[in-house]
């Protein structure tokens, strides 16, 4: 028998140390694991490295509750929705310390770092000032004798924070169609640790009727979790779009410290599970809504 | 095709028309967040003179077809129906990187200097404690450096975007003008700048911003009181930009985008 993965939240996140560097699958409004996310908030994680291609609500909430000191990625936005104006407030007193790479950049690093190799190169990012400012990135002659290169240092995330379809209780993880978000292809197997929420556990059987899904083998994961609607408030294509409604709520509130701590009681520190958060969002009825994908707000 | 030009188009769509006009029938193209007026330009491309332009939709969906456009140009209604999904690491770079495809790239800049550096970084002096922390580089840091050709677009053309030099350079540009970019290896760089007021493009020798056609309604001395550096200004007589035809209007306004998204990335 395989090792069982399945595991509860408060149990996965609780492997999570202060400091840690964590890699967390988002973009922009899209996918990021945020049950896993309120999570660490709640368990008062402090001093987080976070690493994240586009990051967008996630990354607001941990700057507004304190959790981040740096944030290691391509950009932060909520697109539609606008700046994260908790994370930008945080990084323009200088609490958060901010690692900004092109995408190309942060894949190097980060392919670096699943490869076991000191460094990847990339041609991205020539002729800006985002070099000479890092310590991680570095030109370097091509020893072949080519035009020169920008060195991107290998990062090793402590844990990667990613939400999927489904999964069997040994963590082989599945995503519908395919992994098709921006960062999983890479973060994950960049990291020393895999935690992973999944709106379903399914049987392993039912996973070799599509194996085409499956994108990361249960040994490489080190937990999973059943989390249903796990990405709310961010979409989780096929299967809810994003809550546009919830996303306002907390733009409402995120410039005012007051305003931001009672908003993380109601929707972050009180409930104590899913199905509670799940109810505080607007219940079955709005998830029927979300799973229509009513988004042209 | 029905070239007959409109009598009430809007500026919104004279943008889209400038830049579809940019992109041939071979061409492939991509799209990032919040890219309006780039994803209606390459469908209005597509359903007029570049047919068989392949759009690459936020940078997953191969040859996109959405119903219409959606409030969000990265999310799934965008990209859904595709005839392949591009994985970001392994497939969607590797095609980009290698060169031949994806030549031109849209490019949004929260401001830009007279040698069309981008700057989507932060405002300020000071990078590390910034007066305004913008979103980050993303994929721009990336397509300024590797070789692409850049076709900037800004919906609201004045002074604090159009700077005499940037706080930060996270997109290359011609840099400091003049064959300072070639020097450094790089190939590509800034083409055209299509805003609400002008089209502009550079000296093919100083690389200096200059004014290629104005709206019509707009004249050159707007244009450079909207600009904060000394616009390059040739011609005592500036063209005026060749505005869209019924046809076109009708695509954007009934058939690509009859919601118009198009209208929200105006007077920001």
């Amino acid at each position: 028998m395989p090792e069982e993965k399945l595991t509860s939240l408060k149990e996965a996140i609780g492997t999570v140390p202060d400091g840690a560097i964590v890699a967390i699958q988002n973009m922009a409004t899209q996918s990021a694991p945020m049950a896993a996310v309120r999570e660490l908030i709640r368990q008062g994680r402090t001093g987080l490295e976070v690493v994240a291609l586009v990051g967008g609500i996630p990354i607001d909430l941990m700057a507004a509750a304190g959790s981040m000191d740096r944030f290691t990625g391509a950009a932060v936005s909520m697109e539609q929705f606008g700046l994260c104006q908790a994370y930008r407030s945080a990084v323009e007193s200088g609490r958060i310390v901010v690692q900004e790479l092109s995408e190309t950049a942060l894949n190097a690093r980060l392919g670096a770092g699943a490869r076991s190799l000191p460094f990847l190169p990339t041609r991205g990012l020539i002729g800006t000032d985002l070099i000479a400012i890092n310590p991680d990135l570095l030109m370097i002659s091509d020893p072949f004798g080519g035009s020169d290169v920008v060195a991107c240092r290998a990062l090793i995330p402590d844990v990667a924070l990613i939400h999927c379809h489904r999964a069997d209780r040994f963590g082989n993880l599945q995503m519908e169609p395919t992994a098709v978000w921006p960062d999983i292809g890479i973060m994950p197997k960049a990291a020393n640790k895999v935690i992973a929420t999944v709106e379903e556990i399914v049987d392993t059987e039912a996973l070799r009727n599509s194996p085409e899904r499956t994108f990361l083998p249960g040994f490489m994961v080190d937990a999973v979790v059943e989390v249903p609607f796990g990405a709310h408030p961010t979409s989780f294509n096929p299967r809810y779009g994003y809550d546009t409604a919830f996303h306002h709520d907390w733009i409402a509130v995120a410039r005012d410290p007051e305003g931001a701590k009672l908003w993380m009681e109601r929707y972050v520190y009180e409930p104590e599970t899913q199905d509670e958060y799940l109810d505080r969002v607007g219940g079955a009825n709005r998830l029927e809504e979300l799973k229509r994908w009513e988004i042209t707000e | 095709m029905n070239d007959e030009l409109s009598i009430d188009w809007t500026v919104d769509e004279l943008m889209i028309t400038s830049l579809s006009a940019t992109l041939d029938n071979d061409d492939q193209a991509c799209n990032g967040m919040a890219s309006f007026i780039p994803v209606i330009a390459f469908q209005l491309a597509r359903l007029t003179h570049a047919p068989d332009l392949v759009w690459v939709a936020s940078a997953i969906g191969l040859d996109a077809r959405p119903e219409r456009v959606p409030a969000s140009t990265l999310e799934a209604p965008l990209w859904r129906d595709s005839i392949m999904y591009l994985e970001q690491y392994s497939t969607f770079w590797d095609i980009v990187l290698k060169g031949s495809w994806l030549q031109k790239f849209c490019v949004g800049a929260a401001q830009l200097d007279r040698y069309g550096n981008g700057n989507n970084s932060v405002i300020g002096d000071d990078y590390h404690r910034p007066k305004v922390r913008l979103p980050g580089t993303a994929g721009l840091g990336d397509m300024g450096s590797i070789g692409k050709r850049l076709f900037f677009w800004n919906p609201n053309h004045n002074p604090r975007s159009f700077v005499e030099k940037v706080d930060f350079v996270s997109c290359a540009g011609w840099l400091g003008g003049g064959d300072e970019r070639e020097r450094l290896g790089l190939t590509g760089g800034p083409e055209l700048v299509i805003t609400n007021l002008c089209v502009m493009d550079f000296h093919p020798e100083t690389k200096h911003m200059r004014l290629k056609s104005v709206h019509p309604g707009v004249t050159a001395e707007e244009v450079q009181e909207a600009t904060g550096f000394e616009l390059l200004i040739e011609d005592s007589a500036v063209p005026e930009t060749r505005i869209p035809t019924i046809e076109q209007v009708g695509l954007i306004r009934d058939v690509i985008d009859p919601d118009g998204m198009r209208l929200r990335e105006f007077g920001r």
